[in-house]
Formats: structure tokens, C-alpha cells, sequence
């Protein structure tokens, strides 16, 4: 996080991470195509020729919230490769908030797991509380064959404290929901700590009613998907 | 603001951290090329950056004249010191030309801006009166040719022309930043990568240095122990020569067979704990060779003398061929000939009843660390003595004979096998061999027998 109380500007560092092709770049080129394009910059893929995501992607957004609060947001992607730990660690690095993005599938259970596992101990290898990060957790692929239960996926999302989503990336579905979500319980831990609405003197629900609505998806982009 | 917080967050802190400068540079001058109009672009604290311009005339003539001169630079200073937040702004000039500035936004911040101007707005007919009282010594007919030389475009075209060339720079920073962005990762990725390698080196060290410290201790024990164990043993064994001898009286054939069988066990257990006690020294480096000028001939006659009666026994042919003029070895007699005798007894162990075991000795060449890059080519060889000893027995599997070298190792590792032995043999003949700076080897085809071949230098100036 970023604060500039000069420029009333606010920074926010959000990570997608999860296996590898559990659809984190997808995502990110999901919200590019549906939200205004006011709202956000050009979708960068950090790339070298042969290989999938070596680095990350970053799509900057860029919200202006009520009382002329600017609110930045960076969506990094992390790559899922199991190789690449280092670049993934360093992504991670100063991050408000994560979205695992998982597979539905039941073959990629046990790559679900260990992207999970990995996420928590480059947490803590950046100083970060895995207890006290904001996480949402995004089932995608729903679409595919052989993927766990809607039925499963809720049972699963009952144990946990982490708001799940259901999402199919490819089509848009699901991703807008993942980010509101996650940008929400990322801006009421932020708020929480830092006092933030207090700050800028922003009402915190009325911010959030703000973004949600500067991010919902843009009706003529909507149909063009269809 | 540190470098590793924007690296971290994808940030852009200054337009001249990520802008290519020529590629800057190269789209100011096709924007003049095509407009004919100047250009700068300015960073954010007003550094120019690049730029593509040309003195027009009005300017010029204008600059001739003092008052002129002084309006001039003051024009100037206002449009530079002009850093317009949301939209762009245009300024004019006492001449009846404007400047547009337009700030350049990336990634919701601005980070510098750029001026395109002087030019005439085509809306403008007549030459203003601000230009002619600018300075007495004006003259209207220079001033309105040297006005008319400038090039005359219509607001709304300069706001569109504006508006491309901000597009168009911000892909030439989207392009720098993604190549910063890159290097930068890179970079990081490679250090953070290097410092996980260097976290492992140092546990692996300690485990290492771990090992080597329970290895010693491991010595250390066993010679303790073998010690221990030789002083009961001396007892058993003279007390057990004295039953035999009769010396506590005398012992029926039974009673003499079964002392007998005490006394030939306890020397066995007994040879058995000298060599764990020697292979001890040879790892601690502690044994201490005792060298002597041999004649190779000598060594090997011996051995076959000695063996003879056994082979006789076994029915087991001995043959010795000696190349005439041999020579010398520097060794050390009671060591070496320890290594010929166990390695023979093996070959006799190990051939069947009818079988041959031959003893071999030539005079060879020798490199010390043959393997070594330029060991042959700098001529690193010293004369040499290879000795053999070769049975006609059952032979040794090749994945196994890299491991008969080592301490304990049984081919036939199970408690029922046919041939005996403490598996220490061979590891004390190598690490005897080892501290002569000599080499053993093996060469062998299962079923055709076994070649143990030892090479040992003429003299120790090669160690």
C-alpha cells in the first residue's frame, strides 16, 4: 500500500496466484476487456518467448471514489510454474491482498494444494501473516469437464473464512465478482489498521458502493463477449 | 521512495527512468517532418527530454528589438513554468501565436507534459496590435511577412494533433516501462535465486562438516574398541595354547580338537581386529610406511612360494610371469607384500579346483592424475611397475566393481554366502596402494575370472 495524503491518492498492491494454468492471466485480460477503459491502463505481460508468464502481468486500474479520493490498484499475476519460486516471492512482496485463483478440476487437486502451501510459506518468507491477509479464493474452469460440485465448492467454501467465487475466466464470468471481493476485504483490513476512511474522510461503505460500481462491466463489452 | 518499492508495485517514479530517449527523440523530429510545428517534451520537474524545433521568423525579428527581446523570454519562461494537472492548456503570445501544453498521464499519474508551438491560429486575420506596439522600431510590413511564415493550423486540428502525439508517447512509455520492468525482474529474480542457492550451500556445509564429525568419532571409536577387544583376546588365545600344549595337563583327542577350534577362532578374531585397526590408520592417515628398494622379481617369486602349499591343497595351478629386467619398487615390504598376499589368497579363494592363478609383472608408465586435462600432454608420467594377480574364478559383475573397494562391501551381501571374509580386504589393499601414491584396478568378465592389477611407482618423488 501507498499513501499520498498530498495527491489523496491511495495504492493498493492485489496478487493473483495459483498453479499454474489455473487462468491468472486470464482473469486479468477478463477485467481488462470488461471494465471501462477510463478505468483502467494497458494490460502489460511481462513474457519471453518460449516460455508462459515468465515474470507477471500487471493491469494497473485507476478509480477516482467519492470526495476525490484517487484509488490505484495494481493487479499482478504471479507465474504458476513451480520453477520460477523466486520471481513468485518477489511479486508477492508488499501485496495488500491475494486471489487464488484454483482449478476446478479434480485432476488439479493436488496442484491447487501445493500452489496454496507455496503461497503461505513465500507470505511468511516476505514477513507477511498468512492469518492476517486478505483472500479470496476463485474456483475457475467451471465450465470444463470432471470439476468438484458446485455442491463441493460450497461445502468447501462453509469450512473456510475466505470468501469463494466461482468463475469462469474465458468468459468473463466470475472475474469482476473475484476483484470486487477482494478489493473490498483488502480496503476493510487497510481500514482496520490505518484508519484510511478516517483519513481521507471517506465514508468506508459508500467507497466501496463507489468501486463496485466503477468496476462493473460494461454493458457493450458484456454483449461483444457474447 | 526506494527502487525496490517501485519494482514491487510496477511503478513508474520518472518519465526518464523508463522513456526510450531516442526512440523520444526520433518521434519529435517525424512530428516536425509532418507538421512543420515544434515540439518538446518536458519531464516532470522540467527537464526538456526532447525536443524538434525551428526559430521561426516572427520570433527572430522580434528577438532584433529590445523590448521585443525582453517580451520574448518572458513568453518563453511562462510556457515552460506551465504544468496544467487535468487537461490540456494553450498560451499566447504577444504575437498573435500559441503554445498547447498537454500533460502526459501513465498509469494515473502525471508524470511530465509536452509543448507543441509556436503556431498561428488559422482563425487569426489580421497581425495584433500587441506584436506592433511590442516596440517602438516595429515595422507592420516585416513584421506581418515574417508572421506570415509561420505555419497556420486551426485549434481544433492542434487538439487533435495534441492528442495523437499523447497517445503515441504513451506507448513509447508503456513499451520503456515494460522493458524496465523486465531487466529489473530479471535482475531481482537472478539475486533472489543466488541467495537461495547460497542458503542451501551453507546447510548442505553444516551437514557435510556434521558428517565429518560423526566420521571421526566413528574412527576414534572403533580404534578405542578394536584395543579393547585385542587385550581379553590375547588371553584367550595364550591360555587356549597352553590347554592345547598340555600345559594344565593332558587333554583327550575331543577336548584337544575343541581347544584347537577356541584358539584357530580367536586368531581369526583377532586378524579380523588388526585389520579394523589398520584400515583406522589408513583413514586417519596415521600409518606410517617403512620404504625399501625391492627388487619385483623377489616380491613375486615370494608370494608364489608362499601360496604353493595351499594351491597344491586346492588343486589349484600357480603361474608367474615376470618381464626379465623388472627392476625396483620403493616400498614398503610388510604393507606390500600384506596386499599381494590378501589379493592372492582371494584369486585362490575364488578358483575352483583345477583352475589357474597367474602373478604378472611388467614395467608400465604412470600419471599420477591420468584423468587430468594435460596430464599426457605435458608428459606428467613416471616409470612404473604394474603387478597382476589373475584367477580363472567366477569373476565380478561390472556394476560391482566399483564397489569391492569399499569398507565392508560383500558381492554376495547375504549371511549364507559360500565365500567368507569381513569385506575389509580389498579396502585396506586400495588404501594401502592409496598411500604408496599407487593404483589398483579390477578387470573382469563375469565367469572368466578376475584381474587385480596394482600400479606402483619406481620411487615416491611422484607423491
Amino acid at each position: 500500500m501507498q499513501l499520498d495524503f498530498k495527491q489523496r491518492e491511495l495504492t493498493l498492491k492485489l496478487v493473483y496466484y495459483g498453479p499454474a494454468l489455473s487462468g491468472k492471466t486470464t482473469n486479468l485480460q477478463a477485467i481488462h476487456e470488461l471494465i471501462a477503459p477510463e478505468a483502467r491502463g494497458r494490460l502489460m505481460t511481462l513474457e519471453t518467448k518460449d516460455d508462459r508468464t515468465l515474470f507477471f502481468d500487471l493491469l494497473p486500474l485507476s478509480l477516482v471514489a467519492g470526495r476525490g479520493l484517487q484509488i490505484r490498484v495494481k493487479l499482478f499475476t504471479v507465474p504458476g510454474q513451480v520453477i520460477h519460486n523466486a520471481t513468485r516471492r518477489l511479486v508477492l512482496q508488499g501485496a495488500d491482498g491475494v486471489a487464488f485463483i484454483a482449478d476446478s478440476q479434480r485432476a488439479e487437486a493436488n496442484a491447487n494444494k501445493a500452489a496454496f502451501v507455496n503461497l503461505r510459506q513465500n507470505l511468511v518468507e516476505n514477513g507477511l501473516d498468512p492469518a492476517r491477509m486478505p483472500l479470496v479464493i476463485q474456483f475457475n474452469k467451471r465450465d470444463m469437464p470432471d470439476v468438484r460440485t458446485d455442491a463441493e465448492v460450497d461445502q468447501m467454501a462453509q469450512k473456510g473464512r475466505e470468501p469463494v467465487y466461482k468463475a469462469v475466466a474465458l468468459r468473463g464470468q466470475g472475474v469482476i465478482e473475484t476483484l470486487v471481493g477482494l478489493f473490498n476485504i483488502t480496503w476493510r483490513r487497510l481500514d482496520e489498521d490505518h484508519q484510511l476512511g478516517e483519513k481521507f474522510g471517506v465514508d468506508g461503505a459508500q467507497l466501496l458502493a463507489d468501486v463496485k460500481q466503477k468496476l462493473s462491466p460494461r454493458r457493450h463489452a458484456r454483449e461483444a463477449a457474447r | 521512495m526506494t527502487a525496490e518499492f517501485d519494482l514491487a508495485m510496477g511503478e513508474v517514479a520518472r518519465l526518464e527512468d523508463v522513456v526510450d530517449r531516442r526512440a523520444l527523440a526520433e518521434v519529435c523530429r517525424t512530428f516536425f517532418e509532418l507538421f512543420s510545428i515544434s515540439v518538446r517534451v518536458f519531464s516532470r520537474e522540467g527537464s526538456l527530454l526532447a525536443d524538434a524545433h525551428e526559430e521561426q521568423e516572427v520570433c527572430r525579428y522580434v528577438n532584433t528589438l529590445g523590448d521585443g527581446r525582453r517580451a520574448c523570454s518572458r513568453i518563453v519562461s511562462d510556457v515552460k513554468r506551465l504544468d496544467p494537472e487535468g487537461e490540456a492548456v494553450s498560451h499566447s503570445c504577444f504575437t498573435g501565436a500559441e503554445y498547447r501544453v498537454v500533460p502526459l498521464h501513465y498509469q494515473g499519474r502525471r508524470l511530465g507534459r509536452f509543448v507543441i508551438g509556436p503556431y498561428v491560429p488559422a482563425e487569426m486575420r489580421e497581425v495584433p496590435r500587441s506584436l506592433l506596439v511590442i516596440d517602438s522600431r516595429v515595422d507592420a510590413e516585416t513584421a506581418r511577412a515574417a508572421l506570415h511564415e509561420m505555419p497556420r493550423v486551426r485549434r481544433e486540428t492542434v487538439e487533435r494533433i495534441g492528442h495523437h502525439f499523447s497517445r503515441v508517447l504513451d506507448l513509447i512509455l508503456f513499451s520503456g516501462h515494460r522493458a524496465y520492468l523486465t531487466s529489473n525482474m530479471h535482475i531481482a529474480s537472478v539475486r533472489e535465486s543466488y541467495r537461495e542457492l547460497v542458503d542451501k550451500n551453507s546447510k548442505l556445509q553444516d551437514a557435510y562438516d556434521k558428517l565429518k564429525e560423526l566420521d571421526r568419532l566413528k574412527s576414534n571409536f572403533l580404534a578405542t574398541m578394536s584395543h579393547e577387544l585385542r587385550t581379553p583376546l590375547t588371553s584367550i588365545i595364550g591360555y587356549s595354547d597352553m590347554l592345547e600344549a598340555g600345559i594344565g595337563g593332558d587333554l583327550n583327542e575331543e577336548q584337544t580338537e575343541f581347544v584347537g577350534t577356541i584358539r584357530q577362532k580367536g586368531e581369526h578374531l583377532l586378524a579380523l581386529i588388526t585389520s579394523l585397526l589398520d584400515m583406522n590408520k589408513l583413514e586417519q592417515g596415521t600409518m606410517r610406511l617403512n620404504r625399501k628398494h625391492l627388487d619385483v622379481r623377489v616380491l613375486v617369486t615370494d608370494l608364489q612360494k608362499t601360496l604353493t602349499p595351499s594351491a597344491l591343497k586346492k588343486g589349484v595351478q600357480l603361474v608367474t610371469e615376470i618381464e626379465p629386467e623388472i627392476g625396483n619398487v620403493f616400498v614398503d615390504p610388510v604393507r606390500i607384500n600384506q596386499v599381494l598376499f590378501n589379493l592372492a589368497e582371494n584369486a585362490l579363494k575364488f578358483t575352483p579346483k583345477g583352475g589357474t592363478v597367474r602373478f604378472t609383472a611388467r614395467a608400465t608408465e604412470f600419471a599420477k592424475d591420468a584423468d587430468d586435462f594435460g596430464a599426457s600432454m605435458f608428459d606428467l608420467v613416471e616409470t612404473a611397475v604394474e603387478i597382476g594377480i589373475i584367477d580363472s574364478g567366477i569373476g565380478i559383475a561390472k556394476d560391482e566393481q566399483n564397489k569391492i573397494f569399499d569398507a565392508f562391501y560383500q558381492v554376495d551381501g547375504s549371511s549364507t554366502r559360500e565365500h567368507g571374509g569381513t569385506g575389509l580386504g580389498l579396502s585396506i589393499v586400495k588404501r594401502i596402494v592409496d598411500a604408496h601414491g599407487g593404483k589398483v584396478r579390477v578387470e573382469s568378465e563375469p565367469g572368466h575370472g578376475a584381474a587385480f592389477l596394482i600400479t606402483l611407482p619406481r620411487d615416491a618423488s611422484f607423491e
